[in-house]
């Protein structure tokens, strides 16, 4: 991705091409396919350290619907990926759940802000909860992790427990790290889903 | 208060439905009680033609795919020679599934339990130590189940057990909702071989699958039900976007409702959809300034501007009796799980005549909307389902524009009105009636 912004990817999403989505395959691959990290692949521990707080805080900000924060943690030319099928597959030849630039990422959150969303009336309460972190680190100003996630969602009487993986591609934005790339892996992702009109 | 009527009951022939499918109300039960569920399975699900699933996605022989007719899990196959069948998955010796993937490629299928094999055709091949079973057992005796009567109409593959159904062909049956399913094709380019399943967004709804249907021809909901998505798209991207028609006075819009017939329902947005270019008012989706740059290099502005025109979706909402679904470049699919559990799944479509980029872009049109309107739709319909349970109140109301005399019938017999009106569920109930009011022979094949 092209860290040098000319246009406002609120507006404009020139960033999403085809070169765009055959990073995004890679990715998925290399998420997936990674198996034992060599010691010279781990970011150094400072660098870690900044990640996982990054990764942290932003499902943090999920939970707690403090959405321009949520929005905070990604990088200005960002995906947000639900794979409809288990693995992720090839999103400019197959439907996903949801894949969103930064763009439609802020319509999914005005949608909600108007009020009348009903699917969010009232709002969803969820508990994001990670774990089995691996972090990995090929070039200077990328680093990629893996994590297992758990989230209970409760919908005022109705409540349902999500589960799966996360890979992420975490970028150097002017010194901050920012999430670059998130690609959520439901467990169940080929089958019936609920309402997730939150953010996973 | 109207008595719920009991098993016995609603099996005897007399039985008439008449006090609970009223002119401008239905009774909830229809909706609640799990013997009428149960009915619906056979005199319905079993006994009318249902869709089961599409060619493209079994282009190849020897491919299939999972799917469920009612409460019947079947595969539908192509076998090496190409022939569809549509078996039940469901071992003959103690009942098993035989297939436990979704879709895939497979020439036979061995039940996991005792090794019982059958080809993709549905022949039973292999029985170990079968001699056990005495000198007159005959292997073909123990053939997979099989929906017998299968029709396809333009890529769309139907089934049903009723033979009085299944000698009939599929196009009476689909009757003039055929000639809508023939302008759905044209607007996706007028070849169907080259319109393709890719993938499905699948959800549960925790409801009964008619509080789904009853909102396929509802013309009236997208002004409150999608309130969200009208006013973030005004906010986000100005006025005159998307869905905007359908805010303020749509009846006094040139668009309409039909009753086909045979409960079959058409909802017509074209008039207003496609006022003006729809891709120049399509609130923007991911990748759009790429797709549109790099086609209006390839084959110059005019044609780029046409095939871009082809990616919002066409403006139909084709609903065939009682689950398939034509919405925008999508179809969906009701699949009733139980009286309170139904799976919704939208199945996207891709064009093999059509450049790679418009296919990416058509994909991420085709997932906006169930991310952005059907979640809102869902939940509404689990609150319906939710307030059905209520004994004291009874009726679910159906009566917009039935005492408005605007209803007009052509000589074909098809039914239009506003597009608010109620006529959808009137004219799907009628069949609904209709349907359950005979117990068919079903077979299997």
């Amino acid at each position: 991705m092209n860290s040098s912004i000319s246009r406002d990817p609120s507006h404009d999403s020139s960033y999403v091409d085809d070169a765009l989505y055959a990073r995004l395959v890679a990715l998925a691959t290399d998420w997936q396919s990674r198996s034992v990290i060599k010691r010279d692949e781990r970011p150094i521990n400072e660098i870690a350290a900044d990640c996982t707080a990054l990764i942290n805080a932003e499902v943090r900000f999920a939970d707690s619907l403090e959405l321009e924060s949520w929005i905070a943690c990604y990088a200005p030319e960002c995906i947000y990926w639900i794979p409809a099928s288990y693995g992720g597959g090839d999103p400019r030849q197959e439907i996903t759940h949801e894949i969103h630039d930064r763009r439609r990422l802020e319509d999914r959150i005005a949608r909600i802000r108007t009020g009348f969303a009903y699917s969010m009336v009232p709002p969803v309460r969820t508990t994001h909860v990670l774990g089995n972190f691996e972090m990995w680190s090929l070039e200077a100003k990328e680093v990629r992790a893996r994590a297992n996630f758990i989230i209970d969602a409760v919908n005022n009487d109705r409540r349902r427990v999500l589960s799966g993986w996360i890979g992420y591609s975490l970028v150097d934005v002017d010194h901050q790290w920012r999430i670059a790339v998130k690609q959520i892996n439901l467990i169940d992702a080929d089958q019936p889903q609920g309402n997730n009109s939150f953010f996973l | 208060m109207t008595r719920t009527p009991k098993g016995a009951e609603l099996e005897d022939k007399s039985f008439c439905w008449d006090d609970r499918v009223q002119p401008g109300r239905v009774h909830r039960s229809l909706y609640v009680d799990r013997e009428v569920f149960d009915l619906e399975q056979r005199r319905i699900f079993g006994a009318t033609w249902i869709y089961l699933a599409h060619e493209s996605e079994l282009a190849e022989s020897d491919t299939f795919v999972a799917r469920r007719l009612g409460p019947r899990p079947i595969i539908v196959t192509r076998d090496h020679k190409g022939m569809l069948h549509a078996l039940i998955n469901r071992c003959t010796h103690r009942g098993a599934a035989v297939c436990r993937a979704t879709a895939g490629k497979a020439r036979y299928f061995t039940c996991g339990y005792h090794g019982w094999t059958f080809s993709n055709d549905g022949a039973c091949v292999d029985i170990p130590l079968d001699d056990a079973y005495g000198p007159a057992f005959e292997k073909r005796d123990r053939n997979l189940g099989r929906v017998p009567f299968l029709a396809t109409y333009r890529g769309f593959i139907f089934g049903t057990l009723n033979p009085k159904k299944g000698e009939q062909p599929l196009t009476d049956h689909l009757g003039p909702a055929a000639d809508r399913i023939d302008e759905w094709i044209a607007h996706n380019g007028g070849d169907h071989t080259k319109i393709r399943v890719a993938g499905a967004q699948r959800f549960l709804v925790n409801g009964n699958w008619k509080c789904i249907y009853d909102n396929a021809g509802d013309g009236y909901h997208p002004e409150y039900s999608h309130q969200s998505l009208l006013r973030m798209t005004q906010e986000r991207h100005g006025e005159g976007m998307d869905l905007d028609y359908f805010a303020g006075g749509i009846d006094a819009t040139p668009m309409y409702s039909q009753a086909l017939g045979n409960g079959h329902t058409f909802i017509d947005q074209r008039p207003c959809m496609f006022e003006s270019s729809v891709f120049d008012r399509q609130r923007p989706q991911p990748g759009r300034e790429a797709v549109a740059a790099e086609l209006i290099r390839d084959v110059g502005e005019q044609r780029a501007k046409a095939q871009l025109e082809t990616v919002p979706g066409a403006g139909m909402n084709l609903s065939i009796f009682p689950s398939l679904l034509f919405i925008g470049n999508q179809f969906q699919v009701i699949t009733p799980l139980a009286v309170d559990r139904t799976d919704l799944s939208w199945f996207a479509t891709s064009r093999d005549d059509m450049p790679s980029g418009v296919n990416t872009l058509r994909l991420r049109t085709q997932e906006d909307f169930p991310m952005f309107g059907e979640v809102d739709d869902n939940a509404n319909f689990e609150s319906c389902f939710d307030g059905m349970a209520v004994p004291e109140m009874e009726w679910v109301d159906i009566s917009r524009h039935l005492h408005t005399g605007v209803e007009k019938v052509d000589e074909a017999g098809v039914v239009t009105a506003p597009v608010s009106s109620d006529l959808h569920m009137r004219s799907y109930y009628k069949e609904w009636k209709r349907l359950m009011s005979s117990e068919p022979e079903l077979v299997l094949g």
